[in-house]
């Protein structure tokens, strides 16, 4: 990524395509403490609780996202500050996804570019959409 | 000349979008070309913003600024346009069970007009609450394009356009700042105004637009190897 100052509005961020696999999916569960959540980890139990088959949990959408902008503020030094998301629909684990979103917003007084983020699958659906504000260091 | 409206549109004001009035007129500048659109309705969940003033913003940018609400009933969220000072004393728009017969009656009898919203949408959509509940009386029009739209919901609400021969517009129902203008009315006449939007949505000479990109397909990701 540039500098602050080569930044404009529009700029794309991603695509990121993206593929999760039902075992990167437990592993998750496994490492946040979301094991013994059936819907997280069990196609089967999942179903019972109405949903097409076990999904993937919001926190690892949303993380998803924050790496998404966080490999983009990276090389400028620049810092994730705020992350928010919306969930619209379950993000289902093996299936084609992408991870994309735009500049929206450049701040040169505060130093900071508001990001639209989300997560779409093959049919172009948004499942998740997210607002990010990342932070600029001080002009060299 | 006609005019372009994105009809259904949520500022910071709502509750859950973070979109700046002023970030969205920029946007619009930005992507004219592909979204033509002349102005916005500001559509905030369950209130009306009555002291919201955008004229300034309006001649810095040159795009017409409109303010409706999107108002939740037994039948699901309907926007109301034309909210004017005997209809907001009238309903309380925090209520999210206004009954909607009466909604549609009392706008439209008091200088408004009322528009369901997203019909094709679960739970909160027209479509799910007429395969129990009887039809409602003098709906003028229901939002056919809904730029939230998931895969289905705009076909299922087409199929009770077919049905019951409602007039449809078009609104992107953008909570970001980029998806502003996706989706708009074209009317064919010159509007101002609040009242000339009004005017021209009971006449029934407007359309639906779809300015959405022909969606390409998501790239493939390689599966990763996993331990």
């Amino acid at each position: 990524m540039r500098t602050l100052e080569e930044i404009q509005i529009g700029d794309n961020i991603g695509p990121e395509p993206l593929f999760l696999e039902k075992d990167r999916v437990r592993a998750y569960c496994n490492a946040a403490g979301l094991a013994g959540v059936p819907r997280f980890t069990d196609d089967e139990l999942a179903r019972k609780e109405g949903l097409p088959g076990m999904i993937t949990p919001g926190n690892m959408s949303a993380a998803l996202i924050g790496k998404l902008v966080t490999d983009w503020a990276r090389p400028a030094n620049a810092r994730l500050i705020r992350l928010g998301t919306t969930y619209r629909s379950p993000v289902l684990p093996e299936h084609h996804l992408s991870l994309q979103g735009f500049v929206t917003q450049v701040d040169h007084g505060e130093r900071t570019a508001e990001l639209d983020i989300w997560i779409e699958n093959e049919d172009g659906d948004r499942l998740v959409t997210a607002t990010a504000t990342v932070k600029f260091p001080p002009k060299a | 000349m006609a005019t372009i409206l994105d009809l259904h549109s949520h500022s910071e004001a709502s509750e859950d979008s973070r979109a700046p009035v002023e970030a969205y007129l920029n946007w619009i500048k930005l992507r004219r070309r592909e979204r033509p659109v002349n102005g916005i309705v500001l559509t905030e969940h369950r209130q009306w913003n009555a002291a919201g003033d955008y004229r300034e913003l309006e001649d810095k940018y040159g795009i017409m600024i409109l303010k409706a609400t999107e108002a939740e009933t037994d039948y699901g969220h309907m926007l109301v346009f034309g909210v004017n000072e005997d209809i907001a004393k009238r309903f309380d728009f925090a209520n999210i069970r206004i009954p909607a017969q009466e909604l549609i009656d009392e706008v439209a009898r008091m200088g408004g007009v009322v528009v369901p919203c997203h019909p094709g949408r679960p739970t909160v959509g027209l479509c799910e609450h007429y395969a129990s509940k009887p039809p409602l009386h003098n709906v003028v029009a229901v939002e056919l394009l809904n730029g939230g739209s998931r895969r289905g919901e705009d076909e299922r609400t087409a199929e009770l356009v077919a049905k019951y021969g409602y007039r449809t517009t078009g609104g992107s129902d953008s909570h970001l700042v980029s998806l502003i203008g996706v989706c708009a009315t074209r009317f064919e006449a010159d509007i101002k105004d609040i009242e000339g939007l009004v005017r021209e949505l009971k006449s029934g000479r407007y359309q639906p637009v779809d300015f959405r990109a022909p969606r390409k397909p998501v790239p493939r990701a390689v599966p990763e190897q996993t331990a």
